[in-house]
């Protein structure tokens, strides 16, 4: 495996929020503009890199009994650091992602990615790992953030971009919000996979898929569970 | 029973390694957040109860001891004079503490007004304690004040009794102390 197909899985195929659908705790709630999306995504890729790279550096001594409270030190560190780094060079940012950048430590990515990849794999093909996830993760939150900004407040990272006349959708940015625009995506990333499928000729495969309701889970594939079911069997 | 032992050891090694490296990185980030915090939530503060200054107050700040804590004072100058002091206390709200940065008048003690640092009251209600509409009504009166439904002069936020509650006695509790440290700041910047 190359180290680039690591780092461009999480750019597209296995995109943590919109494929995966983990990590959906911050990208409901922080996203109400496109600026909280950037600097909550930059947050976790600074976390998930270096978790994913400590913890495939302490993979072999690490006992598979403690591997998980283990692992949520190492995040939790990290997030501490984070923490305390932008209280001291990114002060307005912290008053604004406020509770979450703590609840970075239970973000399923960053546990998801230690377990599932970072502990069966080598140091480089781990950071590739954790930054192209962590990159996918902040380019679906600041995509995310730019729609309800641009709908729900008129502005893009704070820049007027809608017409003198526009009257905001004040529901975009508040919570429902955030649910209505996640629901959408996700169809279209379903849409998506489906048409896809269907022009690769897996037409019946595709339409089982689709009937079974999780059409764009890369799922099995991007968290092992596949693995651990043919094992099984 | 190897296997318990290296699954304590490893563990607790991991967890002190953290807590070495965290504790460095706290102390060396430490002046840099108090500096933060000073200009993102105590500066605007003071700039709303005090538009007129002419100094800075955070660069000019000093600390004074009174029951046993330690609370920064700002002062303001208008026309090279000391004209006011600001300083915060917090007291319990509905969501948790309540912080508002008083400012007092020298000339005659009497409060130059409000502005909330740390909130985390209701929003929509509780927070309403740190619009104009509530502040508005501190500037000019003389400590203690008091809510109107016990017969003070200051009207509630409607619905949120306990939020301006919370907001009236920090203003009371920084009078207290504005009162206890009157000398000593008087002291301190006199011309």
């Amino acid at each position: 495996m190359s180290v680039l197909k690591e780092f461009t899985k999480g750019l597209w195929k296995e995109l943590p929020p919109f494929r995966l659908v983990l990590g959906l705790c911050p990208t409901l709630a922080v996203t109400n503009s496109a600026e909280n999306g950037l600097g909550m995504g930059a947050a976790v890729v600074f976390v998930l890199t270096l978790s994913n790279m400590i913890i495939s550096m302490v993979r072999h001594i690490i006992p598979a009994k403690v591997r998980i409270a283990c692992f949520i030190v190492i995040a939790a560190s990290l997030v501490v650091a984070v923490e305390l780094l932008m209280q001291a060079y990114a002060y307005p940012l912290y008053q604004r992602l406020g509770i979450f950048v703590p609840l970075i430590v239970v973000n399923c990515i960053i546990l998801g990615r230690a377990e599932a990849f970072a502990a069966k794999n080598g140091v480089a093909a781990s950071a590739a790992d954790g930054l192209g996830m962590g990159l996918g993760f902040t380019m679906s939150l600041t995509f995310l953030g730019s729609i309800r900004e641009i709908l729900g407040n008129g502005t893009w990272f704070g820049m007027a971009v809608m017409p003198e006349g526009y009257e905001p959708l004040r529901i975009m940015v508040q919570a429902p919000g955030a649910f209505i625009c996640l629901g959408l995506i996700l169809a279209g990333m379903n849409m998506l996979a489906f048409r896809q499928a269907r022009r690769k000729g897996e037409q019946a495969e595709a339409l089982a898929r689709q009937q079974q309701g999780c059409g764009a889970c890369g799922g099995c594939a991007a968290c092992g569970a596949g693995a651990r079911d043919a094992q099984a069997q | 029973m190897r296997d318990m032992l290296r699954m304590i050891v490893v563990l607790s090694m991991l967890c002190g390694l953290s807590g070495f490296a965290l504790s460095y990185l706290k102390m060396i980030t430490a002046p840099r957040i108090e500096e933060q915090v000073l200009a993102n939530v105590q500066g605007p503060a003071i700039k709303r109860v005090f538009p007129y200054a002419e100094n800075d107050p955070i660069g000019e700040r000093r600390r004074f001891e009174a029951d046993g804590r330690s609370f920064i004072v700002f002062p303001v100058r208008s026309g090279g004079a000391l004209v006011g002091v600001a300083l915060e206390h917090g007291s319990k709200g509905y969501g948790g503490d309540v912080n508002i940065m008083v400012g007092f008048n020298i000339a005659d003690d009497t409060l130059a007004g409000i502005g909330a640092t740390t909130l985390k009251e209701t929003p929509g209600l509780g927070m309403r304690i740190a619009e104009p509409a509530f502040t508005g009504q501190f500037p000019g009166q003389k400590a203690p004040v008091g809510l109107s439904s016990g017969g003070g002069v200051i009207d509630g936020v409607s619905g949120a009794t306990i939020s301006s509650a919370g907001a009236v006695g920090a203003v009371n509790n920084a009078a207290a102390v504005y009162a206890r440290l009157k000398k000593d700041i008087l002291a301190a910047w006199a011309q």
